[in-house]
């Protein structure tokens, strides 16, 4: 086992949103800009590598019939904690990610990294498996979140300064890729195609 | 003796649970008083600054806590008020900051917070709908297909109205206030 391979796993070979098809939810809800995506992603990431070590800091003394409601209640308090600094330090962003932020609590990749990895790893290699996943994870967000608003707006925005605009689609917006039919649409075509070519290879 | 053992362990779990919740507690009110003040503080810039966006010559301003009310001044004289409306939207409640120049006049609103559909609903916090409301009459305040000024954003129409029927019901009911 080597720290590098785990950090790369997450990437590709075990993307949380292609490969796993895992936090579905939150995925297809804030990818509607590139700004939220980012967001969401840097958030849910910070989330998954706090809870990563801890858990797995952890990991000997956790009694196994109650290992779960010890995640969920270190996951939440990381959430929380997260949420809280936000509003505090960035209210736009926090604003924007909405009731997402308080979601990252149920997000299953979190819990699902929890159980599947850090409560069996030592701390280096669950800190390697929580910034691959999450890396994975931000990536996954963006890639959608680009396409939905470049096919929906026309246009990109990052931070409030527009990046581009394109000459038709920018008066003619086609709405359906920002609203939820969309986020559907975007995120089958995406892991049609990258099966269909062979980048990720399907169970 | 095994009923004993169960017993046993079931307490060790509760404890073990017991003890992970209140260190989880411990860190959150931590975090909570750090960050507290400043959770209050960027409320009230966001406020001051549509305040000020409504009120351009605004130099000073008081919160009145009885009345909900923001009264303006501008080195010295009062220049008018602004408050709170909350509307239903398409997509959950809106917060809508409204300015009120006298009993009559709207002197602009500013959307504070609001979850309507990105591209569609969210243009009302966009200046094409937003100008509408500058300085009107509160009477006014309806869209243009109910007899009055306000131009609604297609394919809006529920987030365009939610916002004229919070604005015109939470300015007549100040009005009403401050003619007391």
């Amino acid at each position: 086992m080597n720290i590098f391979k785990e950090l790369k796993k997450g990437i590709i070979e075990l993307n949380p949103t292609f490969v796993l098809v895992l936090g579905l939810c939150p995925t297809l809800a804030v990818s509607t800009s590139v700004d939220n995506a980012i967001g969401m992603g840097i958030s849910a990431t910070f989330v998954l590598i706090c809870s990563n070590i801890l858990i797995s800091a952890i990991r000997k003394f956790v009694p196994r019939l109650v290992r779960i409601p010890t995640f969920i209640v270190i996951i939440a308090t990381f959430v929380t904690i997260v949420q809280i600094t936000l509003q505090a330090y960035l209210p736009p962003l926090y604003e924007a990610l909405g009731i997402y932020v308080p979601l990252i609590v149920v997000n299953c990749i979190i819990l699902g990294r929890a159980e599947a990895f850090a409560s069996k790893n030592p701390v280096l290699y669950s800190i390697a498996d929580g910034i691959g996943i999450g890396i994975g994870f931000t990536v996954a967000l963006i890639l959608i979140s680009f396409l939905r608003e470049v096919f929906g707006t026309g246009r990109i925005r990052l931070f409030g300064h527009e990046i581009f605009k394109l000459p038709v689609l920018g008066s003619h917006p086609l709405l359906v890729f920002i609203l939820p039919p969309g986020a559907f649409l975007v995120i089958a075509l995406i892991l049609g195609l990258f099966r269909y070519t062979g980048v990720i290879k399907g169970e | 003796m095994d009923k004993r053992k169960a017993l046993k362990k079931g307490l060790i779990f509760t404890a073990f649970l017991a003890l992970i919740v209140f260190i989880s507690g411990v860190a959150l009110t931590v975090t909570y008083r750090l960050v507290q003040d400043r959770i209050i503080q960027q409320k009230r810039i966001k406020v001051e600054k549509m305040i000020k966006g409504i009120f351009s010559d605004m130099t000073d301003y008081t919160y009145d806590k009885d009345e909900d009310l923001y009264l303006i001044y501008s080195s010295g004289n009062l220049i008018g008020y602004a408050f709170l409306a909350k509307g239903k939207g398409y997509g959950g409640e809106i917060d809508i900051l409204v300015g009120l120049e006298d009993e009559n006049t709207v002197k602009g609103i500013r959307i504070v917070r609001h979850s309507e559909t990105p591209g569609l609903g969210s243009r009302i916090t966009g200046d094409f709908f937003l100008a509408q409301f500058k300085n009107i009459n509160i009477d006014d305040v309806f869209l243009k297909s109910e007899g009055g000024k306000i131009d609604a954003i297609t394919g809006s129409t529920i987030s365009s109205k939610a916002v004229t029927e919070a604005v015109y019901k939470a300015a007549k009911e100040k009005v009403r206030l401050l003619e007391k």
